[in-house]
């Protein structure tokens, strides 16, 4: 079976974040303190405002936005360009890509476990808190089908960024600089820190324009979406999957494209 | 002779997580204090006089680099004495390191960016030393290897080889009493381990610097070691000259001989034949091997019956090597 | 043996350093990307800053160009631990491969040692960004420039720095206990960023908890009052440089508790 070679790597990965209690235990209550700065700075800055609804979203949408895009943003953080940076550097990339499947995949894979375990034990116990904690602001009807459909897109998007962000590392030992770009990016027009309600006309307009809304700000604002309009969602939905398809196709051939070039010169 | 290293019943114990295995187990595991205490040094003495060169060997995970740790002053004994040049080690670690050296095979301690040269300046600096026995070493490490092409060359381009002649040399620049070398020919080519050796050897002859060696290749041993130490999950097998080790079993020779006719039936013939000097026979493709136990029978007096029976085309004399002493040692303990 | 005063440790780090921007040189393409990724970094710390006070122009009482001011100051008091203690990031690397060890076996301080290996070019694009907000934000809130004032700014930048400095020693250092520090010294950077506003925002619970424990209202809040509001300046803001010599002081001796700890497990 071949799926079956995959989950192997997907449990060893589940079995290796355990290995490390205490790192995960500190991650926990970093991740809530650094929560409960969230709710104190953006409680501020509303009271301040002397408005309850800025921008069109309410004080708890502006929340409950934020704390799951960090939720998000942990759960699918995958270090994908240090690995592939990493790898590069130390000529491990030569035996991993003699391993009988897709160097991609075999990447994928290989953290898949890390990801179960972080949506296990950040992602849903910070959703339940929040549901709770809001007292019925998030809204469970059938906006939550489409937003899980949505954040599969999101990690697969964001893990095709991630994958070409990491290929350019064939080319240069910079990779500290190439991340941290790609990171400033993605954060700043996914609208992971800041809402994109919040982004001046013309700065939302062009980032409309790109993939990397799709992230954070399509899957969130679909889950805030109390009477989900079909059209809306569908058009929301359809634009993930076509960056999908797209960075999916982009990233494969940039992959082989530079693999190529870099076997021809023998690394 | 003066003691430079005095081990007086030193022990170490560590406090390790009981793990348990599979998906469910390591979630247990997550919640656990099961913890078990692991005696990784237990109970060692032995004393080190200045300009020695000791091998110090054990299979691999049974406390080398435990004491070694100690001995450097990284980790503190949980029972026991220890003085290195007359010092504590754990307590004053800054003192002790300014009369060591210390040299991993594999992980340089040099400047990765930097020329050789430029980590040896930066090095003279460190260790605060005087330009004139700066100047002096160099003179004799030039008069040693052929040191001018690594000088100015940075250490990340280097070979492993090269890396580890550099290493040794940095390890020596502000003349330690005593330099600590854990696998200092580990993945070298056979030309590389013999210039290496040779170096260690020269710089202990000169300088008179006592040499800890750790390492798993006998032929370091047999090159640079008179006596060996031989440790095993943490307790002590053996501290003695290495003539006294080969004594101890090498009473034992290996006779080896290629008869005429069928080298199978041959030996089994032999095995009865021999059986009154309690020698054992073994056969591989080439040879019949007659191991001797000199105590028992003579070497001369085996060969004389063996060829009186048969019609031997062949016959050489070995050894039993250090390699094979050590593995005994591993298997069997000594009695 | 000599004693090693602060005359020796300056001389070995002057040395150091001066090899270590040599080395630099040969990597030029890695600098001159780094150096971008650094600018991107700031850039998106501003456009971010601005999105978010194009909606609300004050928080807590606290102006557009007061709370800029803030900003500056928190950006130039994170360059030291940017250019001199950035060798805590490699810290867990080290320890996870067993390489910390050969840091232990010189006869000069460990942490020194340690820290002298790495001196990052960069933190000094992050001092430029931070001089030119403080200046623009100093004339915009219309302070007086007298020598007075400057001599404040510069202890009060100081003490900043040394907390910030304290801060990432302390995060770095929890790699000998939980093997991956990335997550705490990630999540204290993440704090960092929230530093830049008024600590009034928050629950006295978390005024605490900032102030005492882990105490980033001290890298802009509490030294800005001296100069923001000389009139209001509480006994804390007075007593920070105090504060910022002994969290230094603290983080070192955990560091250094950790390193002797750790030094005795890995093999």
């Amino acid at each position: 079976m071949k799926i079956k070679r995959y989950f192997a790597l997907t449990r060893a990965g589940i079995l290796e974040s355990f290995q490390y209690r205490l790192a995960m235990l500190v991650m926990i209550a970093g991740n809530l303190l650094y929560l409960t700065v969230v709710y104190f700075f953006w409680k501020a800055v509303y009271s301040s405002s002397g408005s309850d609804v800025v921008n069109g979203m309410t004080f708890s949408d502006t929340l409950i936005y934020l704390v799951l895009a960090t939720a998000l943003f942990n759960f699918m953080e995958m270090y994908t360009v240090w690995e592939i940076g990493r790898n590069i550097q130390s000529g491990k990339i030569v035996l991993d890509l003699l391993k009988p499947m897709r160097y991609r995949s075999y990447l994928f894979w290989s953290y898949s476990g890390t990801l179960a375990t972080q949506f296990v034990f950040t992602f849903l116990p910070t959703f339940i808190i929040v549901c709770i904690a809001t007292k019925g602001a998030v809204p469970l009807g059938t906006n939550l089908f489409y937003f899980v459909i949505s954040v599969v897109m999101a990690v697969i998007i964001n893990y095709a960024v991630d994958f070409m962000t990491g290929t350019i590392c064939l080319y240069t030992e910079s990779i500290w600089g190439i991340n941290i770009m790609k990171q400033v990016i993605v954060l700043l027009l996914s609208g992971a820190t800041i809402p994109v309600a919040f982004f001046p006309e013309g700065m939302k307009k062009a980032v409309g324009y790109m993939p990397f809304q799709s992230i954070y700000n399509t899957p969130l604002t679909i889950l805030l979406n109390e009477k989900p309009d079909f059209t809306e969602v569908f058009k929301a939905l359809g634009t993930q999957a076509f960056w999908c398809a797209a960075l999916l196709i982009l990233s494969s051939l940039f992959w082989k494209v530079s693999l190529r070039k870099i076997t021809v010169n023998g690394g | 002779m003066s003691e430079i290293i005095e081990i007086k019943n030193i022990s170490k114990e560590f406090k390790v997580l009981n793990r348990h295995e599979g998906l469910k187990g390591s979630f247990k595991d997550l919640f656990s204090r099961d913890y078990k205490i692991v005696h990784a040094v237990d109970n060692i003495s032995m004393s080190i006089s200045q300009g020695e060169i000791v091998g110090y060997l054990g299979p691999n995970g049974t406390g080398k680099s435990t004491t070694i740790k100690m001995m450097t002053g990284v980790l503190e004994p949980t029972s026991g004495e220890i003085l290195v040049n007359g010092n504590v080690p754990y307590r004053d670690r800054a003192k002790n390191a300014q009369d060591i050296g210390v040299v991993f095979g594999q992980r340089s301690q040099l400047w990765w960016a930097l020329p050789l040269v430029e980590s040896f300046k930066l090095l003279k600096d460190i260790y605060q030393i005087s330009d004139d026995s700066y100047n002096s070493i160099m003179k004799l490490y030039k008069s040693l290897v052929d040191i001018e092409p690594l000088l100015h060359k940075p250490v990340r381009q280097m070979s492993l080889g090269q890396r580890t002649l550099s290493d040794i040399l940095a390890a020596f620049l502000h003349d330690p009493k005593i330099v600590f070398l854990d696998e200092p020919t580990i993945g070298l080519d056979v030309s590389m381990k013999s210039r290496i050796r040779a170096l260690i050897h020269a710089l202990n002859k000169e300088k008179n610097t006592t040499v800890i060696l750790t390492t798993h290749d006998m032929g370091d041993v047999d090159a640079l070691c008179r006596r060996i130490v031989i440790i095993d999950k943490g307790k002590m097998l053996y501290d003695n000259d290495i003539g006294h080790l080969k004594g101890f079993f090498g009473s034992y020779r290996t006779l080896k001989i290629r008869p005429s006719g069928d080298i199978k039936e041959q030996s089994e013939k032999l095995k009865n034949e021999l059986d009154r000097f309690s020698a054992a026979v073994s056969v591989d493709n080439e040879w019949i091997s007659v191991l001797i136990n000199e105590e028992k029978a003579k070497v001369m007096e085996v060969l004389g019956e063996i060829q009186k029976l048969h019609d031997v085309r062949d016959m050489k004399l070995e050894e039993i090597s250090t390699e094979d002493v050590i593995k005994k040692i591993y298997e069997e303990g000594v009695e | 043996m000599k004693r090693k005063g602060f005359r020796f440790y300056f001389r070995i780090y002057r040395k150091i350093l001066a090899q270590d921007l040599k080395s630099k040189m040969s990597y030029r393409a890695d600098f001159i990307i780094s150096t971008i990724g650094m600018i991107f970094t700031n850039i998106a710390g501003f456009v971010s800053f601005w999105i978010l006070f194009r909606s609300f122009p004050e928080v807590n009482g606290w102006g557009y160009h007061e709370i800029l001011f803030l900003y500056g100051f928190s950006l130039i008091s994170l360059t030291p631990v940017q250019c001199f203690f950035d060798n805590n990031w490699s810290l867990r690397i080290y320890v996870y491969s067993g390489d910390f060890i050969k840091y232990c076996f010189r006869p000069i301080n460990l942490f020194f040692y340690y820290q002298s290996e790495v001196f990052d070019v960069k933190g000094l694009g992050q001092l430029a960004f931070g001089l030119g907000t403080l200046i623009y934000s100093w004339n915009r809130i219309g302070l007086p420039l007298t020598p007075v004032m400057i001599l404040k700014t510069v202890i009060f930048l100081i003490t900043a720095s040394l907390i910030m400095i304290a801060v990432m020693n302390a995060a770095a250092a929890t790699c000998f206990w939980i093997t991956n520090s990335f997550y705490v010294m990630d999540l204290a950077l993440k704090f960092k960023d929230y530093a830049r506003y008024p600590i009034t925002i928050f629950s006295p619970f978390f005024r605490f908890i900032f102030t005492f424990l882990m105490p980033i209202a001290f890298i802009a809040y509490y030294p800005s009052l001296v100069i923001l509001r000389p009139d209001e300046v509480p006994l804390l803001s007075w007593l920070s440089p105090l504060f910022g010599c002994a969290f230094f002081w603290l983080s070192y001796k955990f560091w250094m508790y950790g390193a002797m700890k750790y030094s005795g497990t890995g093999s």
